[in-house]
């Protein structure tokens, strides 16, 4: 105890000097001023950033006591940022993290526990998967809002370029697909990828890979989270999967997807919700082309599929916890009218979060919401996502899940770049998986 | 009493003797004390931002922390550089390696490039044309020069462009493990070209023409002039070169974030500094990125050391 009370003693001296001070807020202003909670997220970009903004400024302008203000960043630069500010002791009230650090940031102590009330409104009106994202040893930490689950986006043109009346329903059609869709120059440049493997961020690396593993019946983690089950034949069968696809010419990881795809250049990938509105933006009238389906099983009808999402918790460190909440709940929790700016589903009734979510063409865990919205004139590719919610599996979020990712997809690479045979990465990325949760 | 006397003139005169050095020594004292008053702002700051935070490193080198909460902080002994070097672990290969044939093949590559480009500057009209000329990559942002290169090496880009009109086929080059590497050392290489013809400029141009034109009435041919004179005379400025550009080079990874995202393909790009970055402020394990930075700081000593030792006993020989 006393060797702790030394070295933490010796810490902080050397990390003030080092300008880290330790997490803490200060109350600031005169008596009567309004309480002002920070907020940061990764809506910094549009559309996403007005449409919380709107929100915002909408409890703003019904709040004279407790005023939000927004900060935002990059997703890629969310964790780190997150990290930085909380050892700076500039952690925001309210964060909005991927689920996927649950784990870490509850380890750390930056986020607790919701309160019971939230906690029970969260396990009553979120969908199981959705919740399970949300929550560390089975409490949740936040309201779980945006909610992607994975399923196959298809390019209706190119399919029936290649003559095929439909989307590829199983694994075995999968590929076929793949094959007769793709086409290259006589360079070997890729003109059109039949199925997107694609380098361009860990979504694409290894959600896609996890949602096909799920389509299987596979996982990545045994149910305890303590190592990896990837080694099993859903594994194998994946990454032997992907492999052909490679050597076969039908995919070709070094093609930005997210470019790619839009440009009617790839016939197939797997993705998250999110992107419907993203390709909406993109692609304008040529998004008619874009058809989405459940991800091909083994055989007709076998389903699965993995889901990710993120929530909104509280700052342990913040000296506002019970305003913050109260946010949190009006936002996540208070349902509304959808409003004029919903189009058709003005008349819809559905939280704030969910009618914000749809109207950037993405969705939350509120199944109910989802299908009414959905069904009052929303986007009808987001229909198999929010149908997936009922079977898909949530990404683990262990207090290691994100080093765990970043080593099967380092793993991937190494097998679709002909390093490691299909076989020798799994046994591989598993020894290395082990190897860091058993830390 | 006369040696009573004798003695105490005796002592007088000691003490005479004694008062002056006294008065040395203080004087001493004194002007040591105002050396230190004014060394010692210079000397704050050295402790604050230099000696507090390596202190920090190392501490943290034996511990573990999430990097949020001070009082989180838990002794783990030699742990984390257990792990560093434990079996399965990519951090001695790949990324060790990596790092040392990413320091290497810059060096090498900018080294002889500035060698020859100043070389052929210092006989060129308009020579501070030319220096900016391959100064100018200094002054771009690496993010620029990393986006420009990756575009120009990707499958549709210029490079394969210009492979494709010679009938070539196109090189994956960032997406491939093979050369994925090369490539990046190639872009960090003219990156640096700029400084290191600045520096070998100004080298050349400190050697005395004396030596060439009594080179010339010997007879000595163009090869042997620059092998002879002009590097030998260049060693110090070369030394200067060598020794900054492989620390730049042990340390960077900004241009790999930029080309090949987190040093992928697997890890065919990941090198120390990167893995350290990731792993403290995407992984919140500070233990084991402060491990990592000490080897790399040893790492980086020793390859300076020896540099410096190979440079002098060169010198010595020559």
């Amino acid at each position: 105890m006393k060797r702790r009370r030394v070295l933490a003693g010796l810490a902080g001296a050397a990390a003030s000097a080092a300008g880290c001070g330790a997490p803490g807020r200060g109350g600031g202003g005169r008596p009567g001023d309004p309480v002002v909670l920070t907020l940061l997220s990764h809506y910094a970009t549009d559309p996403l950033k007005s449409a919380l903004q709107r929100v915002v400024d909408e409890w703003n302008a019904a709040h004279d006591r407790v005023h939000v203000r927004t900060t935002a960043v990059r997703f890629q630069d969310l964790l780190t940022t997150l990290m930085v500010r909380q050892a700076a002791g500039q952690g925001a009230d309210i964060i909005h993290p991927y689920s996927l650090w649950a784990g870490q940031l509850a380890q750390a102590g930056v986020v607790r526990p919701a309160p019971s009330g939230d906690a029970a409104r969260i396990e009553r009106g979120f969908a199981r998967p959705a919740v399970r994202a949300a929550s560390v040893r089975g409490r949740p930490l936040g309201y779980p809002t945006e909610v992607q689950s994975y399923a196959l986006y298809y390019n209706k043109r190119l399919l029936r370029a290649a003559g095929l009346a439909g989307p590829p329903r199983t694994w075995r059609e999968l590929e076929e697909t793949a094959y007769r869709t793709a086409r290259r120059d006589r360079h070997g440049n890729t003109l059109v990828q039949g199925f997107g493997l694609s380098r361009t961020d860990d979504s694409t690396v290894v959600n896609q890979t996890l949602a096909l593993l799920a389509s299987r019946g596979g996982s990545f983690l045994h149910p305890d989270g303590t190592h990896s089950a990837l080694d099993s034949p859903a594994g194998r069968a994946v990454f032997a999967l992907e492999r052909r696809l490679i050597d076969r010419g039908a995919s070709d990881p070094g093609i930005d997807l997210m470019k790619a795809f839009p440009a009617g250049r790839v016939a197939m990938a797997v993705s998250g919700a999110w992107w419907t509105g993203s390709l909406k933006q993109t692609m304008g009238r040529d998004y008619r082309d874009v058809g989405v389906a459940p991800v091909p099983g083994p055989a007709p009808g076998n389903r699965g599929t993995v889901t990710t999402g993120f929530l909104l918790g509280v700052n342990a460190k913040s000296g506002h916890q019970r305003e913050a909440w109260e946010f949190l709940r009006w936002l996540n929790d208070e349902v509304v009218p959808a409003g004029p700016g919903a189009g058709r589903a003005a008349a819809v009734r559905a939280t704030r979060m969910s009618v914000l979510q749809m109207s950037v063409g993405t969705m939350t865990g509120r199944t109910g919401d989802m299908r009414a919205l959905l069904a009052a004139g929303g986007d009808q590719n987001l229909g198999p996502f929010v149908d997936a919610l009922d079977y898909a599996t949530p990404e683990p979020n262990g207090p290691r899940a994100q080093k765990a990712k970043a080593l099967l997809r380092k793993n991937i690479e190494e097998m679709w770049t002909g390093r490691h045979p299909p076989d020798a990465a799994v046994r591989n990325a598993v020894r290395q998986i082990d190897q860091e949760l058993s830390r | 009493m006369g040696r009573a006397g004798g003695r105490g003139r005796g002592v007088r005169a000691a003490g005479e003797r004694a008062r002056p050095a006294a008065r040395r020594a203080r004087h001493r004292c004194r002007q040591t004390a105002v050396a230190y008053l004014f060394l010692a702002p210079s000397l704050a700051f050295f402790a604050v931002f230099l000696l507090l935070p390596l202190l920090f490193a190392v501490l943290l080198s034996l511990s573990r922390w999430a990097g949020f909460d001070l009082a989180d902080i838990r002794p783990a002994g030699v742990d984390n550089f257990a792990a560093l070097f434990a079996r399965g672990s990519s951090f001695l290969t790949p990324v060790l390696t990596n790092t040392l044939l990413y320091a290497l093949g810059t060096v090498a590559l900018a080294l002889t490039g500035a060698v020859l480009v100043a070389h052929c500057i210092t006989r060129l009209r308009f020579q501070g044309f030319w220096r900016t000329l391959y100064f100018l990559p200094i002054v771009t942002t690496v993010v620029a020069v990393g986006n420009v290169w990756k575009y120009m090496y990707e499958p549709g880009g210029l490079v394969n462009g210009v492979l494709n009109a010679l009938g070539l086929r196109s090189v994956a080059f960032l997406q491939d493990p093979a050369t994925a590497l090369p490539s990046v050392v190639v872009v960090q290489a003219w990156a640096s070209l700029g400084s290191a013809i600045l520096i070998l400029t100004a080298g050349l141009k400190a050697v005395p023409h004396s030596y060439y034109e009594a080179a010339e009435l010997d007879g000595a041919g163009p090869f042997t002039v620059f092998t002879r004179i002009t590097l030998p005379l260049l060693r110090p400025s070369l030394l200067f070169v060598c020794v900054t550009q492989f620390i730049t080079g042990l340390q960077s990874f900004a241009l790999i974030i930029v080309m090949t995202g987190e040093g992928g393909p697997g890890d065919a790009t990941n090198v120390a500094a990167l893995e350290m970055y990731q792993r403290a402020f995407k992984y919140g394990d500070w233990g084991s990125a402060s491990a990592a930075a000490l080897v790399l700081f040893v790492l980086v000593l020793v390859i300076t050391l020896a540099q410096l030792w190979l440079f002098r006993r060169k010198g010595a020989d020559g």
